[in-house]
């Protein structure tokens, strides 16, 4: 039997008195490429935090390739998600350190082969190895985004949750990272109000804030 | 002991001292005239206090009284560190106790036990100065170590939160906020070491010296006083650390903001 890469039922998030996501529910496919919308306070990047297990929902599961999350489960199910916030902290290092430091965790340690895609990922985004060497505080934002994405596309998880990962970007790079994620063979949930994004989604998904409703 | 008696008189002729502060205090009007004389009030009520109690403890030279002032102490020094920080009474309140007793107790054993040459841990004389010496450095490493440790997570909390998300555990992904409260709290007792004798003469040293002790002897005493100091700071900022991360994160490895009073208002 074949579970769903993300099976999200009756989330109820509450923080800070506030109720972010009531009642949603949704289920991804292994494979199957979701584009999460809606105006800004809906909840989208909550519910990223949710899957990852950084913010603990009130009522309702998250179950990843059939595995309930749970306090226990969390830290071997984030060995199959890659994660990219709008404006990744990548500390106050090089490019080289940020890139390389994942690949020293033990979870990582066997995927350090990985690496040796890194020079092909920078030409696919339209960098260039000259970054490498550069600190991360000197990188614009849309160089920061394409870090991000690479750091986590070079860990090759079965499940990526991307928050907004063109905000920053031009016409041209968010082509390039439109095409390069064509042919990511890997779930995805993406949260972007980009039309090109949406190109590459097999369903949009658009989450409102709690009373406004949700539509798929 | 070779050393000159302070009478209650002349030690009234020491408090006209404060007449040069006070004076100053006043001609500037300076709004901390009231906060200063309640600490000159306080520290002598404390002191005195301190001394007829110290006199019993030197007097009955009992493992047990001297235990139990080096736990109270420890107590005060736990209390006031978890309000120098801001955090929860709750959940701090045992994990740096247990760093502190740590801390204070490994080099105050092997001061005493070892390094003294006839003395014992029924030695109130040397059990309660030198424990004392070892807490208040532990207290002030504790300050700035748990305190950076929290604080820097919490304000870098998006790139910690990215290093779980890539897989880190929890200790992988500390380590570095480790390293970086560790460096922070450790620097002060690093640099007096560097520049101890040179820029100002130590206080366990000028005690020695005043007890009536060669300067010879002083000095040693001082070496191993700065030792025991900086393997007991060293000592209690990582089980500091080590003990509270089980109730400073969540079971997700996520920080938890109840640690902090500041965020409970």
């Amino acid at each position: 039997m074949s579970h769903a890469a993300i099976d999200i039922s009756n989330l109820r998030v509450q923080i800070d008195g506030q109720t972010i996501l009531h009642d949603f529910s949704l289920a991804v496919d292994p494979g199957q490429k979701i584009a999460l919308t809606g105006s800004s306070g809906g909840g989208k990047s909550t519910l990223l935090r949710c899957i990852l297990g950084f913010v603990e929902p009130q009522e309702g599961q998250i179950l990843i390739s059939g595995h309930l999350l749970t306090g226990h489960s969390v830290w071997s199910l984030r060995h199959r998600m890659g994660y990219v916030a709008q404006e990744p902290d990548l500390g106050s290092t090089t490019v080289q350190e940020v890139l390389h430091r994942p690949f020293l965790y033990q979870a990582n340690l066997h995927l350090a082969g990985n690496l040796d895609r890194l020079p092909d990922w920078l030409k696919r985004f339209g960098l260039n190895e000259g970054i490498l060497s550069k600190q991360v505080g000197s990188l614009s934002g849309g160089e920061k985004q394409r870090i991000g994405l690479i750091s986590a596309l070079l860990l090759e998880r079965e499940i990526l949750l991307l928050d907004e990962i063109s905000s920053a970007l031009d016409k041209e790079n968010r082509q390039a990272v439109v095409e390069a994620l064509k042919n990511v063979q890997a779930t995805m949930v993406i949260i972007t109000h980009d039309e090109a994004i949406f190109e590459l989604a097999d369903n949009v998904v658009k989450i409102q804030p709690v009373g406004e409703g949700a539509g798929v | 002991m070779n050393i000159q008696e302070i009478t209650m008189v002349r030690l009234a002729v020491g408090y006209g001292l404060l007449i040069f502060p006070f004076a100053l205090l006043l001609w500037y009007r300076i709004p901390i005239v009231g906060r200063t004389g309640l600490a000159v009030i306080r520290m002598t009520i404390q002191l005195l206090f301190v001394g007829l109690y110290l006199q019993v403890v030197f007097q009955q030279n009992s493992i047990w009284l001297n235990l139990a002032w080096l736990l109270i102490m420890i107590l005060v020094a736990d209390l006031s560190i978890i309000h120098g920080c801001e955090f929860r009474l709750r959940i701090f309140l045992f994990p740096l106790f247990f760093a502190l007793i740590a801390g204070t107790s490994i080099p105050l054993v092997v001061f005493v036990g070892l390094v003294l040459k006839d003395a014992s841990m029924t030695d109130a004389q040397y059990v309660i100065p030198i424990g004392g010496m070892i807490l208040g450095n532990c207290l002030r490493a504790d300050i700035i170590g748990v305190r950076g440790f929290y604080e820097s997570i919490r304000k870098s909390e998006k790139a910690y939160l990215h290093t779980l998300a890539q897989g880190a555990t929890q200790s992988e992904a500390i380590r570095p906020f480790i390293a970086q409260a560790y460096q922070s709290a450790l620097a002060p007792t690093i640099a007096t070491m560097s520049t101890i004798g040179l820029v100002s003469l130590p206080g366990m040293m000028t005690g020695v010296i005043l007890g009536g002790a060669a300067p010879w002897t002083a000095i040693r005493y001082q070496i191993a006083i700065m030792l025991s100091i900086f393997s007991g700071t060293a000592i209690t900022i990582i089980l500091g650390i080590w003990l509270t991360t089980r109730s400073g994160f969540n079971v997700y490895g996520v920080l938890n903001r109840s640690l902090f009073v500041k965020d409970q208002r």
